[in-house]
């Protein structure tokens, strides 16, 4: 809190001290004599900095409301979340989860796909759904005047999916189908191989949420009925409204349309924390011919909550999170290896990755990871200076409201914090946390996260090019990692 | 642009999702949707238009220069988009790099800049006590671009630019098989060949003297118009507003270049190997109604009933019919000179292309029968209503309601035009809808484009 206030009173000493100078003197001068553009404006008055508010309460069956208001519009948000994601798929059935979310609008209540998505469609809305790593979701954005109207599909959909046999093979062959456009993905193939790195297949978070060929194959009816059967229940259930609406109207709506849900169930387990190693290998996901590399560079990260967050947090921004970071800077606007280049910490539940990707172009495949290296490296020789902190800091700090603009955004905020067991202040403690982590502790978690022999490398690229200029590098052996194959057409 | 540059191909995603209009229900007849605004214009030619939005203490500050792939020289494809990236890297008072690195540390949101066939803008969404900061950095790279231009840095953009262009279309999924489809159905010497991103040898061909020319020429402060949309007092940043931009030199208004229309006398059919995706590809396009033109509007609602979600007419068929396709969508991407009507199709796992293509014409065929029912029509008005309410969310960024009034703005002169906008679609009926079906979705007047992987069985030229 002292930094911004330290900051208010310069902005109110420099608009003292800087009369307006009037047009016509503007005007006659020529530009060169325009020296004030030399100098940076000074910032009005600091606004107070809003961060997204939540209201929570719970239904007698246990299920969740949680409430963010938002009136300029009239306009809802509404999101029936749930506590299993692809994270609690079974072992050998990944993909199990996205499938099962799917397979819900196939069909629910008296309707069927087409007539579901009609009805929606005179709601203006089309619902969308998604199975991430600790939970999952179906929701819809609507006029006030149709929430009512939405909310009661939405219980269909929850409540009451069909799950009739020809619906789930359709969804099976388009999941097959799509993994088939997948595979040939380079980013698919590099987020797929990074993930089975860092927590080996079994771990929930090992295999991408898609599943494999291999996995999705496997699954049946039984297994989505079996999973949805475990996921939706009440308590672990929750409804989440943002935009024009008070807490009142949302009980009220969440006890008209679920009041009458029923069971119990216990969480997703948390996943356990993987093992942190140093780097023997480095994988690679031949593609041949293709005409840029795809360059993972990563490591398991940190769970929600851990207090570790806020300082990573900054030094990932110096790093790579941010398009000024070290990493972006020296990749693309000093070299011009590649469009651009970044890193993103993703806490979990359980411990979530941390991982640093760029596309190069080919022929630059072993200078560019030499780079990469470079910077991971200069967190220690070259530690991130006072201006580097506050500059990320004042940044994440500001841009909170700049997130939350649309109430997609703070619906989607709401189901996280629902997710991830995070407070309802959430938002307030990630502003004082990242207000307060210490140039110290921003070195000390940019040293310790991102040491350069912790971290595992895929690259995806062609093979013989990849093995030209990355094998001499001494960064570890190639290992070769097939992309999936398909079995067999649907 | 920078982060995420959005050129044509990226919009045509963003246009399924944000595109025209609206009606009113018929219980809400009287409230229309509007968003309040003023306009004027600087002594130099600069349009102002201010919006105040005080739901957030955020200002959105959008920048739009009337200059697009349209404008472009023969020769020099993708020089407009080129010359985006060369905002973002300094001008005499901003230190090179430091735009974006700076806006990032005052905490701003939605940075970035677009180019597309018809225009180019630049935005940021600030924090409102750092309005003048974005006015500082907005009016720089008005008036003293060159000032800080270099050889060094047109070098080093331009591999960043040919690094996008890999990304995005060499080494990207179906990015070479849009390009040819796009190619054949604008062919040189017209515009709108290059596809924004433009080629590589043209990419190279790029010189610091075309820099120079194409800011001189373009970037006139009376070819521009500057949006400020958000938590603002409007007097005050009226007068920030003339302190920044007032005493940049005037110059003419440069000329858009004429263009004639092109057209198609025959089908032309493409058939190329994909070289990165997996699965068969199928393209259509057709030359359709520029944008806000009559007809236009038809086409948003004919592309709805053909393909926005599980009841449309290409879905029903394809997908749960004939289990012949993966994906399959429908959009009009409407254009300033000529627009385009697209239909899109990801075929499943060992299904033939030209089957599938068979399958769009069956559907074509019917709604040149049928045309689009009023229960479709509806449908199609209430999502799109929906759409722009809820597009009225953002004061920035892409799309958001800076945008809005900038594209009425650069398109029909007058950025209030929200509610005729909206009220388009109200007057289409079923009959035009069969008439656009006919005489717009020829069959004889498009490009079918196959693009098959060789592990699909190759694909005969």
């Amino acid at each position: 809190m002292r930094r911004l206030l330290l900051f208010a009173a310069a902005a109110l000493l420099a608009a003292c001290a800087t009369p307006q100078k009037t047009r016509e003197s503007q005007v006659k001068e020529d530009h060169v004599s325009e020296a004030w553009r030399h100098q940076r404006p000074e910032p009005g008055e600091p606004v107070p900095l809003k961060v997204p508010t939540f209201w929570r309460t719970r239904l007698d069956n246990g299920l969740t409301v949680i409430v963010s208001e938002r009136h300029d519009l009239p306009i809802v948000s509404v999101d029936v979340a749930l506590r299993s994601g692809s994270g609690a798929d079974p072992v050998g059935k990944a993909g199990l989860a996205q499938l099962t979310y799917q397979l819900l609008l196939e069909g629910a209540g008296d309707r069927d796909a087409a007539a579901l998505d009609r009805a929606f469609a005179d709601l203006g809305t089309s619902p969308t759904l998604d199975a991430a790593a600790d939970g999952g979701y179906v929701g819809v954005e609507v006029l006030k005047e149709n929430l009512d109207a939405a909310m009661a599909l939405l219980a269909d959909v929850v409540l009451r999916p069909r799950f009739q046999p020809a619906s789930f093979q359709h969804r099976k062959e388009q999941a097959l189908s799509a993994l088939a456009y997948q595979v040939g993905n380079p980013t698919y193939l590099g987020f797929e191989a990074m993930a089975a790195t860092l927590y080996g297949e079994q771990h929930p978070y090992g295999s991408p949420g898609s599943g494999t060929p291999e996995s999705v194959t496997s699954l049946t009816l039984e297994d989505a009925r079996a999973f949805w059967t475990r996921a939706a229940v009440p308590d672990q259930a929750a409804i989440i409204f943002a935009g024009d609406i008070v807490p009142e109207q949302a009980v009220a709506l969440a006890e008209k349309h679920f009041g009458a849900w029923k069971g119990k169930g216990t969480s997703q387990p948390t996943p356990r924390a993987p093992t942190v190693a140093r780097r023997s290998q480095i994988v690679v996901v031949p593609k041949p011919g293709l005409q840029q590399t795809l360059i993972l560079v990563g490591r398991p990260g940190i769970e929600a909550g851990n207090a570790d967050e806020y300082a990573l947090d900054l030094a990932n921004a110096v790093f790579g999170g941010l398009f000024g970071s070290r990493l972006n800077m020296n990749l693309r606007e000093d070299k011009g290896y590649t469009y651009g280049a970044r890193s993103s910490l993703d806490p979990r539940r359980g411990v979530g990755p941390l991982i640093a990707y760029t596309q190069v172009r080919a022929d630059v495949t072993g200078p560019a990871l030499v780079e990469v290296f470079n910077e991971l490296e200069g967190l220690a020789s070259r530690p991130i200076s006072e201006e580097e902190l506050e500059g990320a800091r004042e940044g994440k700090i500001r841009s909170i409201p700049g997130w939350f603009e649309t109430v997609g955004a703070l619906a989607s905020a709401g189901a996280r914090l629902f997710w991830l067991d995070l407070p309802l202040d959430h938002y307030q403690r990630l502003l004082d946390g990242l207000q307060n982590a210490s140039l110290d502790q921003v070195r000390e978690k940019a040293r310790a996260y991102l040491a350069p022999e912790t971290m595992q490398i895929v690259l995806v690229g062609d093979p013989e090019i990849i093995r030209t200029q990355v094998e001499p590098l001494g960064l570890g052996d190639l290992v070769v990692r097939e992309p999936p194959t398909m079995v067999g057409t649907p | 642009m920078p982060w995420i540059a959005r050129t044509a191909l990226s919009i045509l995603t963003l246009l399924a999702a944000a595109p025209a209009a609206a009606s009113q229900t018929q219980e809400s007849e009287e409230t229309v949707l509007s968003i309040p605004f003023e306009k004027y214009t600087l002594d130099n030619g600069l349009e102002v238009i201010l919006s105040v939005d005080r739901k957030l203490p955020v200002v959105a500050v959008n920048v739009w220069y009337h200059v697009g792939a349209f404008h472009e020289q023969p020769g020099r494809t993708g020089f407009a988009h080129l010359f985006e990236h060369m905002m973002f890297q300094g001008s005499k008072h901003i230190e090179d790099d430091a735009h974006i690195t700076l806006l990032q540390q005052i905490g701003a949101t939605d940075v970035n800049g677009t180019t597309n066939f018809d225009r180019t803008n630049y935005f940021e969404t600030v924090p409102a006590h750092h309005l003048e900061t974005a006015l500082w950095l907005e009016s720089d790279r008005m008036g003293f671009l060159l000032d800080a231009m270099s050889e060094e840095k047109l070098e080093n953009q331009r591999e960043v630019v040919k690094n996008e262009r890999r990304q995005r279309t060499d080494a990207a999924p179906y990015g070479l098989a849009r390009e040819a489809a796009w190619q054949a159905l604008f062919p040189l010497p017209h515009p709108y060949f290059g596809s924004v991103i433009g080629s590589m040898e043209d990419l190279d061909a790029a010189t610091m003297e075309d820099v120079h020319n194409f800011f001189e020429t373009w970037y006139a402060p009376s070819n521009a118009t500057l949006a400020i949309v958000g938590d603002i007092d409007v007097e005050k940043t009226k007068e920030l507003v003339e302190k920044y931009f007032g005493s940049l030199p005037s110059r003419a208004k440069p000329q858009a270049p004429v263009v004639e229309d092109v057209a198609l006398d025959r089908e032309v059919v493409i058939r190329m190997d994909e070289p990165v995706a997996t699965l068969p590809m199928v393209i259509m396009y057709w030359h359709s109604p520029r944008i806000f033109t009559e007809g236009d509007a038809t086409a948003d609602i004919v592309a709805n009933a053909l393909g926005t979600g599980k009841a449309s007419r290409l879905h029903q068929r394809l997908v749960y019919e004939k289990k012949l396709v993966q994906s399959v969508s429908a959009y009009q991407y409407s254009l300033g000179a000529q627009s385009v009507f697209g239909i899109q199709a990801v075929a499943r796992p060992g299904k033939s292309t030209d089957d599938i293509v068979a399958e769009i014409d069956a559907v074509l065929a019917e709604l040149r029968q049928t045309g689009v029912s009023p229960e479709e029509m509806q449908r199609a008005r209430n999502r799109f209503e929906t759409r722009r309410v809820l597009g009225l969310q953002r004061v920035g960024g892409f799309g958001g309601k800076a945008d809005m009034l900038q594209s009425y703005n650069h398109f029909l002169g007058d950025p209030g035009m929200l509610a005729w906008d909206l009220a388009r679609y109200e007057q289409v009926t079923t009959d035009e809808t069969r008439a656009f079906a006919r005489d717009v979705l020829a069959p004889d007047r498009r490009v079918v484009l196959h693009a098959v992987p060789p592990a699909q069985g190759g694909q005969g030229r």
